[in-house]
């Protein structure tokens, strides 16, 4: 599928309105504050009891989860799956590289919620939660998206 | 003499993004995230990112030009 047969507002209108507590992370979410990246997936972090919910609404869509919700709590991570990738984070807390427990709870009570267009909204984790959740893998990337994250936040505090 | 550039085999697309992949040390991660950020480099991601807002104003705007533009970086891989 390129990039113009998936209907990504309806993507997200679904995601909004399944009810399910989920946070865009990872590039795309970059993406949508302002910073021009290339990425292939989305990555969701949902709350540890809302999977089924998140998978039903992106079901009609063709969208299979590699694990049912039972087993991907057990594992803290599965992904949903047709023409697109979908990355879903399914823990209550995460250790950054430094050992530092990022909690879903504290991130979902400070999300922001970004129009994409009439009542569709998503939300994504304030830019220092972002940080923290790029701390959780410690790869050479998620460094330069933290140097990223940190000139956003400094040019979005002056404006 | 020139040689033509061929695509990456997949097999070399899977190393490489291992190695992308990979993670670093604590110590190593410790170690670059102490880099300081230049003047240069803050300046030139500032740059990008009132392009980006100017250019596509909302979130929506953005979301789609990631999809474009992905699409066009995996179609010159091929």
């Amino acid at each position: 599928m390129e990039g113009s047969d998936f209907d990504e507002i309806d993507f997200f209108r679904r995601v909004a309105l399944s009810g399910a507590r989920a946070l865009l992370i990872g590039r795309r979410a970059l993406v949508a504050l302002g910073l021009p990246l290339l990425t292939a997936d989305y990555d969701f972090w949902v709350h540890v009891d809302d999977a089924a919910p998140f998978n039903d609404a992106l079901y009609p869509m063709g969208f299979a989860a590699t694990r049912a919700p039972d087993e991907a709590r057990t594992k803290g991570r599965y992904a949903l799956e047709n023409d697109e990738h979908v990355d879903v984070l399914l823990a209550r807390g995460v250790p950054t590289v430094d050992g530092v427990r990022v909690a879903f709870d504290d991130l979902w009570a400070r999300r922001r919620s970004l129009t994409l267009a009439p009542g569709v909204e998503i939300a994504i984790p304030c830019i220092d939660d972002l940080i923290a959740t790029k701390r959780f893998a410690a790869r050479p990337k998620d460094l330069e998206d933290i140097r990223l994250l940190e000139t956003l936040r400094a040019e979005d505090e002056v404006s | 003499m020139s040689r033509s550039i061929q695509p990456a085999t997949d097999a070399t697309r899977a190393r490489l993004k291992a190695i992308a992949e990979k993670p670093l040390s604590l110590e190593e991660w410790r170690r670059r995230a102490t880099i300081p950020l230049t003047e240069e480099e803050r300046e030139h991601t500032l740059e990008l990112v009132r392009w980006f807002r100017r250019r596509y104003p909302t979130a929506a705007d953005r979301l789609a030009y990631a999809r474009r533009a992905y699409a066009r970086w995996t179609r010159s891989l091929r």
